[in-house]
């Protein structure tokens, strides 16, 4: 954090997961979108297991399940989400872990 | 009777005589046990997300039904049973659509309710919009 001004360290109104106007007024050099619950927004309440362009919106790189303090979906969706990947997983829609696509070649 | 949906890869080398046929039986054995099939969709050859059995893609098939307890107890066997069946998943929906139809009638009422009251602020809500620092106008 480079913005700590005169040491002190940023409250917790300036944190990033705070309202976009927040960020604004305290000349935060990266805009961050104030995070909503994309199934909320879009009015989706089925969160079907079978929908895979859907729900791997919601996947990392590495197949793991992205936490909602990082996409903003709220905890009522992300249970229903959390199941329905699953399900896909169970059935090879979706996977349980991709090998990382590296030089590195760390998983064998 | 429940409605349940029963997803199954098949291998993918099985020519299209074969998922017919175990369509046909997987029908047969659902109204032998006094269930009643819904809808067929076959999705075709797809590529599966992690290898499965040596292979890399699968014949992907959904069956829509109702039925009982017999009728998926007898349809797990037959699918563990054929050994073109590499993977299969029976989710049990009645439960999951009743309340989807729940939400989407709470969703109406909700619209049917909204444009009578907020329509006239609407306009000077739009306004107070881009000043900065006005909480309250952010939620409704």
């Amino acid at each position: 954090m480079a913005e700590t001004r005169g040491g002190r360290p940023i409250g917790s109104s300036q944190r990033p997961t705070g309202g976009d106007k927040a960020i604004v007024s305290n000349k935060r050099q990266f805009f961050r979108r104030r995070k909503v619950c994309k199934f909320c927004v879009d009015k989706i309440d089925q969160i079907d297991y079978k929908d895979v362009k859907l729900l791997s919106m919601f996947l990392s790189e590495r197949g793991k399940i992205i936490p909602r303090r990082l996409s903003g979906v709220c905890t009522p969706c992300q249970r229903r989400l959390s199941e329905a990947i699953k399900q896909a997983r169970n059935i090879a829609l979706l996977p349980f872990a991709t090998r990382a696509v590296t030089t590195a070649g760390n998983l064998g | 009777m429940r409605i349940y949906e029963e997803l199954f890869i098949i291998r993918p080398d099985a020519n299209e005589e074969e998922v017919e046929a175990i369509g046909g039986q997987l029908t047969a054995a659902i109204s032998a046990t006094g269930g009643a099939v819904d809808k067929i969709e076959k999705w075709g050859v797809r590529k599966l997300a992690y290898r499965l059995q040596k292979k890399n893609e699968g014949y992907y098939v959904l069956i829509q039904f109702q039925g009982g307890a017999e009728t998926v107890k007898e349809l797990e066997r037959r699918l563990r049973v054929n050994d073109a069946v590499m993977k299969f998943l029976t989710v049990r929906i009645d439960e999951k659509l009743k309340w989807l139809e729940r939400r989407r009638k709470a969703r109406e009422k909700r619209a049917a309710k909204k444009p009578q009251a907020p329509a006239a602020p609407a306009l000077p809500a739009q306004e107070a919009a881009p000043v900065p620092g006005a909480p309250a106008g952010r939620e409704e």
